[in-house]
């Protein structure tokens, strides 16, 4: 049936190819279908455009198999709306491989770049971490703010704007100081957990990884977080390049190698969908097919690893109105859909207003928001818009991504109000004026008395 | 470029016209993707005038066009074939207005089903039609194929929950079918629209009915381990008397293979089959439902019955319900998905011939389907990559289809004939039928560019030319010879040449003329008949014209259908003109007849053929009487639910050919709902067939929406298909005496409180003491009518008295038996006198105090008056009022005018019933206004062509 050589990812997914019975119950769960009403714009159009690629009636470097697999948020939501239990988010990323191999996609100087970046930045750990500090004293020193004030940046580019909006919007809430750390709660912790960094979450938000680490040993789980861990490999897979994403794969199966088989536990949920995915994409490797199983199963989001364990009630901390944005892939692709809810559920007196359309993309998808800019804008503005509709002033959301893209709108759209964190801050928040923590000062001054 | 493509893409801009070949191949296929056609181009217009002029574009280069919405067809409707162009009208899906009090919203076609029910929702109300795919298709989709869904077993399918469209004719006109108010003069244009899958015109709004949310709902699972015992369960609960909202069936492949999908809801998966059955009404008396309805589970062999304990519970089993048809990608690679409806009584045995087909073609067969309906969903699996398996599955789809048909079934209840089964329409329709159905859809669409192929078998596609060419010939001859399709055997060439001459004939048609009126000065010596007449029915069949207003100087009576018939091809031959008459109750209808001959009755045609009480369908003579037909249904405690002015004389032809309704219109819909087949003769002696004898069937255009309420002047009614419903246990009647503004509060608040009355109705105080509901003073009088279980009844009735409490009103209660005495007299009131005028108004139910008010100040209506005698609907918007002194015509006139336009300014209409000559020579009766008018005499010339019946009646 491949006519096409370039189709050999796709034919590899024959079987959830033909799994699409072509019912349609995935339109309308589909941002991009939602915006402009074409049905190449949404799943059932790309899973039947992945179809004519692999029967060889497409050619997989036409203009339009090219624009509309791009187009994609790959945010999975149509997986959730499937009787049939298609598997699209890895048909997209096969359909993704094989158009990296096409000429077309290696044209074009955004591609170029990224391709460039995701291989010889990403995939060196040092160099990303560089990277990461580079980034992060510009942020620091205000120089994306001072670009967007200034309206050089839109001057410039409207992406660029965009971009640096991003990065501003991660700087996190200034009046904390994140210094404490968890009471012990008993002598021996309850549970065991490895926590997987992220490579954006240490790099921009590492107080999200602290406050992990304290509100899970609040609740009595001892938490360490293996060294040799890298990037989950989710940028690699989402833009095709699964041979990046394998060898990101083998080496965090290594890393968290663990004879007692700890729970990993994330607090983004798009490295958490890519590491669940591990048992598909290593399917094939007759080393690691076993081990890339046995670690999918331990893999799960902290509210996932609290909502088992038990979540201990903290102190009420605002006065704020507060909603909550559900990330596709914490939603999607690792099914947590209340368990981030009983989190915040977890603080006393919280003002909990639920969003409309939470469970629909922001729009942001990795790199999507600079790649597809004027898609993304109008998904990401019916968000803003629904944000609005609920008067929050704090809007929680578990995913790096997802925070930067909603908190970069909020920016640029005069919202700057909103203060947008992970709901692990503002669980950790609790627990401090709960008492439950105590500063690093006290801590080593215990230490030393020990001593 | 292509040029056409520019051209549009001038009209929509750049963004909304795709013409990629890339980019049309998703547009190749819909829901049924055994069937590939690629458009020339896609276009997504934003607006009704966007899709006008994309039609008017279209037209001008003589290109196809296939109306398309979410594109979840699964019959091949929604494909553009011989190189047409997709109309997508996916970005057309605003809610444009939703009006809470009088329970409607309107729409663009675009919009999603679900989302309507969704936004409905903050004011309790909610849009009943839930086809599977619910979650993405769209209204026009529905509206196209008439859609269905679990719920439609009570509630009636898409056509009974629309009130008005807007629809953009091919060519670009835009006409406006039916009205908010719900009630339109003239032939219903808006029911045989509704299922035309896309063939007639493209609706690009719609109004559509809103429901009460069910104040209780019980939703029971009852899991067999033999399907067979389950569907005998089926019948036997219908058979019982129960409606239930919803009766599903799944079958044990089925069940496992959602149980694996994300729509799980907990069914054992060692069943093989369970049973879905939802019940919803009031909380009081709803649990005794369920526990009948879980008994009849148990006794037919149930291992267990369990009620949803919550309304989580209960949306997971209908999801898991609705996902049926996706997971089955879980089983198979490629599924063939059928669509067949049988009477309920036969559901056993042909849910076994479905295993037993699959088997003979080696094939896997799972069930899933609408129980209660007979509407069967078998899913044949198979593997599109073995060419094999291909022709197999079609051999066994055939023998399914012909298997039901056998059974008296239709080879569609809910998808549609689409591309998929046009070539088994033949199965159930005849050449004259499918003729008669052409040249509908010929009034429709003269240019036959609207989704051509679709619907009638391709062979015979060249008579959609030929049947333009006659509306043609009907123009210029207005007394054309009708022709076989053999008859234009130089038009089957082939395809191409018949779209150009399609095309010609566009061109070339402007709006047909009015009929011309014809004088009886012409050729009818009643002697000669007389005595032509009598060869066919004899001479005591023949005799005399009673009715003055009728001109007619021979009424006859024949014996039979064939009698009839071969009357019928007389009277053509000779050219006379006919009148259709059943109890003679409105002969004269409508406008005074511009020539009348023959009237043609069928008092002798009074057979009650047949009724299947396990079906809840009886199929009758038009002859017979409405109390006739009722009398022998009660013996089987069900009955044909309509109320029409009676006065025990009505023919069921005459009430089907006026299609009148009465006061429980409200609770039980008008005479269309219940009309499921019909078997009529044309002008020229020719019978066809339209519907047929199951409950839910879309197979072909719905023609007896047609013919409903045409009043005989398109075909003499022969026979007729009901449905029915059983009789109610229990009824009461609350009379309430009051001032009117206080009748009117209490109304509403009766019909804001959640309760199921099947009448509230106001009357005048003299129109209370002619049915002789003691009144003693002037103030009019309030019925409220409940019916149903004692329970149920006796609940709404407290909670009526208890809602008076404000209003100084006087409330006297009747129950069962003695107040159907009531209902039964105001239904006899319009008729009871000679030459009074009787007139009625349908407006908008919340603009009804209004109207009520200026027609009170109306000098000539002088409702004021003790003595004026009139009756009105305060839910569904409808006042009749009776004036039997008419000293002044001009002035009645001059009133019924200004009446008119008060109605039409609350969306409504104004019909005069009955009148005197001297008023009805001076103003229309129907008072039709718009564009429908055209189309109406469009219809009128291409299935009379030679004007026979009833002429000048509209």
């Amino acid at each position: 049936m491949v006519s096409s050589k370039l189709a050999i990812a796709l034919a590899d997914e024959e079987d959830k190819l033909l799994a699409c019975v072509h019912c349609g119950l995935c339109l309308e769960a589909c941002p991009t279908y939602l915006h402009t009403g074409d049905e190449n714009d949404s799943p059932r159009g790309r899973i039947y455009l992945m179809r004519a690629v692999e029967e060889g009636r497409l050619n997989p470097e036409s203009n339009s198999f090219g624009a509309h697999i791009n187009r994609c948020l790959g945010c999975r939501a149509c997986e959730q709306a499937c009787p049939a239990g298609v598997e699209y988010g890895q048909l997209l990323e096969a359909a993704r491989s094989d158009l990296t191999k096409t000429e077309r996609q290696r044209r074009g100087w955004t591609s170029r770049l990224i391709r460039f970046v995701l291989k010889h930045i990403w995939l060196h750990p040092a160099r990303l971490r560089f990277a990461f500090t580079t980034t992060r004293v510009m942020r620091n020193i205000r120089l994306p703010k001072l670009l967007i004030r200034s309206k050089l940046a839109r001057l410039i580019s409207p992406r660029l704007e965009f971009a640096l909006a991003l990065l501003d919007s991660s700087r996190g809430d200034e009046r904390r100081r994140d210094e404490s750390v968890a009471r012990p709660v008993s002598d021996s912790a309850d549970s065991r957990a490895l926590l997987f960094k992220g490579c954006v979450t240490e790099g921009l938000f590492a107080r999200v990884n602290r406050a992990c680490v304290r509100v899970l040993e609040a609740n009595g789980c001892s938490v360490s977080s293996p060294k040799d861990q890298v990037c989950c490999g989710a940028l690699h897979a989402h833009a095709g390049d699964l041979e990046g994403a394998r060898t990101l794969a083998r080496r965090n199966i290594d890393a968290f190698n663990d004879e007692a088989q700890a729970g990993i536990v994330t607090n983004a949920g798009g490295c958490g969908a890519m590491l669940l995915s591990y048992a598909h994409l290593l399917s094939d490797d007759a080393g690691y097919a076993e081990r890339a199983r046995e670690f999918a199963k331990r893999v799960r989001d902290i509210s996932q690893q609290l909502a088992a364990t038990g979540i201990l009630e903290g102190a009420s901390v605002s006065e704020s109105v507060t909603t909550y944005d559900a990330s596709c892939h914490l939603l999607y692709g690792q099914r947590a859909s209340e368990a981030p809810l009983e989190m915040l559920g977890a603080i006393p007196d919280l003002k909990f207003v639920p969003l409309v359309g939470s469970e629909v993309c922001c729009g942001g998808a990795g790199v999507y928001n600079l790649l597809e800019p004027e898609l993304s804008r109008r998904v990401l503005d019916e968000k803003l818009a629904h944000i609005k509709e609920t008067g929050a002033q704090v809007l929680t959301t578990g995913n790096p991504g997802c925070h930067m893209q909603i908190g970069a709108g909020a920016r640029l759209k005069g919202m700057e109000g909103v203060r947008v964190c992970h709901p692990v801050e503002l669980l950790d928040e609790s627990y401090e004026r709960a008492g439950f923590y105590k500063s690093r000062s006290q801590e080593s001054e215990a230490r030393s008395q020990k001593g | 470029m292509d040029k056409l493509v520019e051209n549009l893409r001038a009209v929509l801009g750049r963004t909304a016209v795709l013409s990629e070949p890339d980019e049309l191949i998703v547009y190749e296929c819909d829901g049924l993707p055994q069937h590939k056609h690629r458009p020339r181009a896609v276009v997504f217009p934003n607006s009704t005038d966007e899709v006008a002029e994309v039609l008017r574009t279209l037209a001008r280069e003589g290109v196809t066009f296939s109306p398309r919405g979410a594109g979840t067809g699964l019959s091949g409707g929604a494909l553009a074939v011989n190189q047409g162009v997709v109309i997508e009208l996916a970005r057309m899906r605003r809610l444009i207005k939703i009006d809470a009090e009088n329970r409607f919203a309107v729409v663009e076609t675009g919009m999603v089903n679900a989302k309507l029910s969704k936004a409905a929702a903050p004011f309790g109300l909610h849009y009943v039609p839930d086809p599977s795919s619910q979650m993405s298709c769209t209204i026009g989709g529905n509206l196209a194929e008439n859609s269905g869904g679990i719920h439609c077993l009570k509630y009636g399918m898409t056509v009974d929950h629309v009130l008005a469209a807007r629809v953009v004719l091919a060519g670009g006109e835009i006409v406006e079918l039916g009205s908010d108010a719900g009630s339109t003069p003239g032939y219903d244009l808006l029911g045989v629209f509704v299922g035309s899958e896309g063939t007639f015109g493209i609706a690009t709004e719609a109004t559509l009915k809103l429901v009460p949310l069910p104040s209780a709902v019980r939703t029971l699972l009852a899991i067999f381990s033999d399907v067979d015992d389950a569907s005998r369960a089926v019948s036997a609960i219908i058979a019982a008397g129960l409606v239930p909202a919803a009766l599903e069936m799944m079958d044990g492949a089925i069940i496992r293979a959602v149980e694996a999908s994300v729509f799980a809801a907990g069914i054992p998966l060692d069943a093989e089959a369970a049973l879905l059955v939802e019940l919803d009404g009031l909380e009081a008396g709803l649990d005794d439902e369920a526990e009948r309805a879980s008994s009849i589970c148990r006794e037919h062999g149930a291992q267990s019955v369990r009620c949803a304990s919550d309304d989580e519970e209960r949306k997971r089993l209908w999801a898991a319900r609705k996902g049926a048809f996706g997971a089955m990608g879980r089983i198979s690679p490629d599924t063939m998905l059928q669509d067949a409806v049988v009477p309920r009584s036969r559901l056993p045995e042909i849910l076994a011939a479905t295993y037993r087909i699959g088997s003979k073609y080696g094939l896997r067969v799972a069930n899933v389907f609408h129980a209660g309906d007979g509407n069967l969903h078998p899913f044949l699996c198979f593997d599109a990559r073995h060419p094999d398996e291909v022709l197999r599955v079609k051999e066994a789809g055939r023998e399914l289809m012909e298997t039901c048909v056998r059974a008296g079934g239709s080879i569609t209840g809910e998808h549609g004939v689409g591309l998929d089964k046009s070539d088994y329409l033949p199965l159930i329709f005849s050449e004259d039928d499918m003729d008669a159905m052409l040249r509908v859809r010929a009034a429709f669409d003269p240019t036959g560019l609207c989704n051509p192929g679709k619907i009638i078998p391709t062979p015979r596609t060249c008579s959609e030319g030929s049947a333009v060419t006659r509306r043609r010939d009907a123009e210029t001859q207005a007394c054309g010879e009708t022709e076989s399709p053999g008859a234009h055997a130089s038009l089957r060439a082939s395809l191409r040449e018949q779209a150009q001459s399609v095309r010609a004939h566009a061109l070339n048609a402007g709006e047909p003329p009015a009929l011309p009126a014809l004088t009886p000065s012409h050729s009818f010596n009643a002697e000669e008949a007389q005595r032509l007449l009598a060869q066919i029915v004899g001479d005591e069949n023949i005799y005399a014209s009673l009715h003055a207003c009728v001109s007619a100087s021979l009424a006859v009576a024949p014996a039979s259908a064939e009698e009839a018939c071969e009357v019928l091809r007389l009277a053509s031959s000779q050219g006379w003109k006919v009148v259709p008459a059943g109890g003679e109750t409105w002969l004269d209808a409508g406008n005074p007849l511009g020539r009348a001959d023959v009237v043609v009755s069928t008092r002798r045609l009074n057979r009650i053929i047949e009724h299947e009480p396990a079906d809840l369908v009886a199929r009758t003579e038009s002859g017979v009487t409405l109390s006739a037909l009722n009398n022998e249904l009660a013996r089987a405690r069900q009955w044909l639910p309509v109320d029409p002015p009676d006065q025990g004389s009505a023919s069921v032809g005459g009430v089907v050919a006026t299609g009148m309704s009465g006061a429980q219109v409200l609770g039980y819909g008008s005479p269309r709902s219940y009309v499921i087949g019909m078997r009529v003769a044309l002008a020229d002696g020719r019978t066809i067939k339209a519907g047929g004898r199951v409950v839910k069937n879309v197979a072909g255009y719905d023609l007896c929406k047609l013919f409903t309420g045409s009043y005989g002047t398109l075909c003499l009614i022969l026979e007729l298909n009901f449905k029915l419903r059983p009789l109610p246990l229990y009824t009461t009647t609350v009379a309430a005496c009051a001032p009117l503004d206080s009748l009117l509060r209490a109304a509403r608040a009766i019909l804001d409180a959640r309760l199921l009355p099947v009448a509230v109705e106001l009357l005048s105080s003299r129109a209370a003491s002619r049915i002789g509901v003691s009144n003693a003073e002037t103030h009019p009088i309030l019925l409220v009518r409940f019916a149903g279980t004692h329970g149920t009844v006796t609940f709404q009735t407290e909670e009526t008295v208890r809602l008076f409490h404000n209003e100084d009103a006087k409330l006297t209660s009747y129950a069962s038996d003695d107040d159907e005495s009531y209902w039964q007299k105001l239904s006899a009131l319009p008729l009871q006198n000679e030459n009074q005028l009787v007139w009625r108004a349908n407006v908008l139910p919340s603009e009804l105090q209004a109207f009520l008010n200026h027609a009170m100040n109306d000098d000539c209506a002088n409702l004021h008056s003790s003595s004026s005698l009139w009756h009105a609907g305060v839910g569904d918007g409808r006042l009749r009022v009776i004036s039997s002194s008419m000293d002044d015509a001009a002035r009645a006139v001059a009133s019924l005018e200004s009446l008119r336009a008060r109605a039409r300014a609350s969306a409504g209409s104004l019909v005069i019933e009955s009148a005197p000559t001297s008023i009805k020579s001076a103003i229309d009766s129907w008072g039709m206004t718009g564009r429908t008018v055209p189309l109406m005499r469009r219809v009128k010339n291409q299935l009379d062509p030679a004007n026979a019946f009833s002429p000048g009646r509209f």
